[in-house]
């Protein structure tokens, strides 16, 4: 069973996640409305994947990223950015404060499903 | 997007799109008045403006997911101003304002046409010009240096502001921690429900998350630090976060000023309008879901009451002496009553509280469309359940946008009709028999155009329930009627949609000329209903018996036009019945339902379909019987005709049917 957390302020873009991934097979999703919601979920429980949102509410994935990468027992957890900032600058930042990987609104649900597969399998390797 | 072999097609979330976008353009409106009203009183709003900006975003996002360009456009104009505002300290101009209002009227209208199937309109180059050549606002104007060092690295330009005019205006501000763990969320406390406690009596500034040393039960040791600006006392702020007094600090020691000796008065118990004295700790705030836990417990203990009936019953059969334990179930029963009641009454909320926004989206829509609009709400001290409040609200956000958009004209044209130049949208709500609400949106604009309509649907329109059924037909597009004559609203089809998801109906009365009102019934609650229970076919279906007009015998000498036979030998699904001589028409659900059991149907239950009867054959009546409904959320698993399931103290899972929307089906299937 592979674990997913989906980070997203807006409930229609985790769906959209979700059935993008279902592939996957045997997933187990868990939603985070928030990017503080999202850490409280890492607290309590072990991810094989997170997919984050940028701009969320009080602390956004940026800040998210920042802080699991601080984190011993994240250090490998890898985490895809979905947003629609494609400018080079958020991208480098986001880069340099630990994404694994950047994925611009609008996807097509390919897109985002491979690079999912190829992050798991880079996790599963590690 | 659209290469051949796409497994997924992201336009399935087209409706979804809909309700979200509208919720988020709610959302802008009313960040945008809150600004507003600021720049009157001289003073800014950066978390408005942070909130205005996040919409927009999200807006955006989700447009190019589904591929609507011109709301991408626009969005993305916009949220480049309001990005600017953001960071430059969180404060707008009332130029940028009203560009911004104008702005996203446009992302409305376009989705709108969106829920509609029309074409969108390109974004309009005008506009998008001069939201390109306006500036954000002033910078950043309140001093900061009361904000301490250690917080004032950790801080966004606008954060900074929002600290800075909170402590301006001598707002007491508090840090304090919340810390997750495994046991608090067993008890349903999260930084989630920590942040909605807080968010409901002060403003959060920030919240960051820090290392701390794991316990046991957690992975990871993580402390949220918390800055928050509230008038609430420090036990009021200590009691939402669920943490104790004496770990909630100041953040900065306050010199002693009047408002510090109010503060202490706030300690004393206060006496409020209702002349019950309310202390600090005798309110209690409960997560929905916790109440939702103790109405499953309640729902498996009338399940297993109804089974124990059941059992009582078979050993009368057998000629048992059961009376003393009819008694005790008696009381049992009775008992269970008086505990549903009181787990209702604590889910329960003040209709007007529900209103309250509809206050806000009004004031903002009459602004940007031209209107002059004045909003009456009536619901009196009516009561409902939280559950079906946050349902129904999206509903009634609909219904009076539509009629502030689309019914009523502008001023001048009011005054050229001999109308009173103000329009009147009403919102009144009252309770009705058998637990159910009626709330009506009416208002005195233009009514809708019957005949237009009907040109349009292509098909005879001869009474308002035949009209609201074209109007809520999904695929019902008014492309070529233009929607300020017509009068007729957007998205009529997920309003109802939501009347009939909550077990409820919609109904319309409509006057050329003179308006239109519509009437949402639906149940106080949602999560307990008094059901008729039949068998039809191999199968025990539930209607609720709110929808059931009357339960019918069927005889052979009232039936008007006997239940058709195909050719192949399965009987057609329209026919006539008599009832107290009028000739209704008659459905065979089982043949609906495509589960017939061949047997002739002996009873029918007739319901009211926005007041026309129709009734629907069924093999066996079972009973009538308390019951706990669950509606099912899962798109995938979202049939017509299925309002939810139940458990009927079998253990089984049993469909509660949606009998109007299989009424419909059934008109239609009849009409092929």
């Amino acid at each position: 069973m592979t674990h997913v957390l989906i980070v997203d302020d807006s409930k229609l873009m985790r769906a959209m996640v979700a059935v993008c991934l279902r592939p996957l097979g045997e997933v187990d999703f868990v939603f985070a409305g928030t990017g503080l919601e999202a850490i409280e979920q890492l607290a309590l429980a072990g991810f094989d994947l997170v997919v984050l949102d940028l701009d969320m509410p009080e602390l956004g994935g940026l800040e998210v990223t920042e802080f699991v990468r601080t984190q011993d027992r994240l250090r490998g957890l890898p985490i895809l950015i979905v947003t629609s900032r494609g400018d080079a600058e958020s991208r480098a930042r986001l880069m340099a404060a630990g994404a694994s990987s950047f994925l611009e609104k609008p996807f097509a649900p390919q897109q985002i499903l491979q690079q999912a597969r190829q992050l798991l399998r880079s996790e599963a390797a590690a | 997007m659209n290469e051949p072999n796409e497994p997924i097609d992201l336009q399935e979330f087209l409706g979804a799109f809909v309700v979200e976008a509208e919720e988020l353009i709610a959302t802008a409106n009313a960040s945008l008045l809150e600004i507003e009203t600021a720049i009157g009183d001289a003073t800014s709003r950066p978390r408005a403006v942070r909130e205005l900006f996040r919409a927009l975003h999200t807006i955006k996002g989700l447009a190019s997911m589904i591929g609507v360009e011109p709301i991408v456009e626009i969005a993305h104009a916009l949220e480049t101003l309001v990005r600017a505002a953001d960071r430059a300290g969180g404060s707008l101009h009332r130029g940028a304002v009203e560009i911004a209002l104008q702005a996203v009227g446009a992302i409305a209208e376009r989705v709108r046409a969106v829920a509609e199937h029309r074409e969108v309109t390109k974004a309009p180059e005008a506009l998008l010009a001069e939201i390109a050549s306006t500036e954000a606002g002033s910078v950043a104007s309140i001093p900061e240096a009361a904000i301490p060092p250690e917080w004032r690295t950790r801080l966004s330009p606008s954060e900074r502001q929002q600290l800075a005019l909170a402590l301006e205006a001598r707002v007491p501000v508090w840090t304090l921690s919340f810390v997750p763990s495994e046991a608090n969320a067993a008890r349903g406390i999260t930084i989630t429900t920590v942040r909605a406690g807080l968010g409901a009596i002060g403003e959060i500034v920030k919240v960051i998350p820090r290392s701390v040393a794991a316990t046991a039960d957690v992975k990871l040791g993580v402390a949220f630090d918390i800055l928050i600006a509230s008038d609430a006392t420090q036990l009021a702020i200590a009691e939402a976060a669920s943490t104790d007094p004496e770990r909630v600090f100041p953040l900065v020691q306050r010199v002693p000023t009047p408002a510090a000796e109010l503060d202490l008065d706030s300690f004393e118990p206060v006496e409020r309008d209702d002349g019950g004295a309310i202390l600090g700790r005798a309110v209690v705030r409960v997560e929905l879901p916790r109440l939702d836990d103790l109405q499953d417990q309640l729902s498996l203990l009338i399940a297993s009451r109804f089974r124990l009936e059941r059992e009582i019953g078979c050993f009368s059969e057998l000629g048992h002496n059961v009376q003393r334990l009819h008694e005790i179930v008696r009381i049992q029963g009775r008992l269970l009553r008086d505990l549903r009641r009181a787990i209702l009454r604590a889910r329960m909320v003040k209709v007007t509280e529900v209103l309250e926004p509809l206050t806000i989206l009004v004031r903002s829509l009459a602004r940007s469309g031209g209107t002059v609009v004045q909003l009456e709400l009536d619901a009196c001290e009516v009561e409902l359940d939280k559950a079906v409040a946050d349902r129904l609200l999206p509903a009634l956000i609909h219904l009076v946008r539509n009629a502030v958009d689309h019914a009523i004209e502008l001023p001048d044209q009011r005054v050229a009709l001999g109308k009173p130049r103000a329009a009147k949208v009403r919102v009144s709500c009252i309770e009705v028999a058998g637990n159910y609400l009626e709330i009506v949106v009416s208002d005195d604009g233009r009514g809708i155009d019957r005949a237009a309509i009907a040109r349009r649907a292509n098909c005879p329109i001869d009474d308002d329930a035949r009209l609201l059924e074209v109007l809520t037909s999904p695929g019902f597009s008014t492309r070529d009627v233009p929607t300020k004559t017509s009068g007729r609203g957007i998205g009529m089809d997920i309003v109802r949609r939501i009347a009939s998801d909550l077990g409820g109906e919609l109904s319309m009365t409509t006057q050329l000329g003179a308006g239109t009102s519509f009437t949402l019934r639906v149940p106080v609650t949602i999560a307990v209903m008094d059901v008729f229970s039949f068998q039809c076919g191999p199968q025990a279906f539930v209607v609720p018996t709110a929808v059931v007009d009357e339960v019918i015998e069927v005889d052979a000498e009232r039936i008007v036009v006997p239940l058709n036979l195909h050719a192949d030998g399965t009987a057609s699904p329209l026919s006539l019945i008599e009832r107290r001589g009028h000739a209704i028409p008659v459905v065979s659900l089982g043949a609906l339902l495509a589960i017939d059991s061949g047997k002739r149907a002996r009873k029918a239950l007739v319901i009211r379909r926005n007041g026309d009867p129709i009734a629907f054959t069924v093999d066996r009546m079972i009973g009538r019987q308390e019951v706990v409904v669950r509606t099912i959320d899962d798109a995938l698993v979202n049939v017509p005709g299925i309002a939810g399931t139940t458990d009927l103290g079998d253990g089984r899972p049993t469909l509660v049917l949606d009998l109007n929307e299989l009424g419909i089906m059934a008109r239609e299937r009849g009409m092929e």
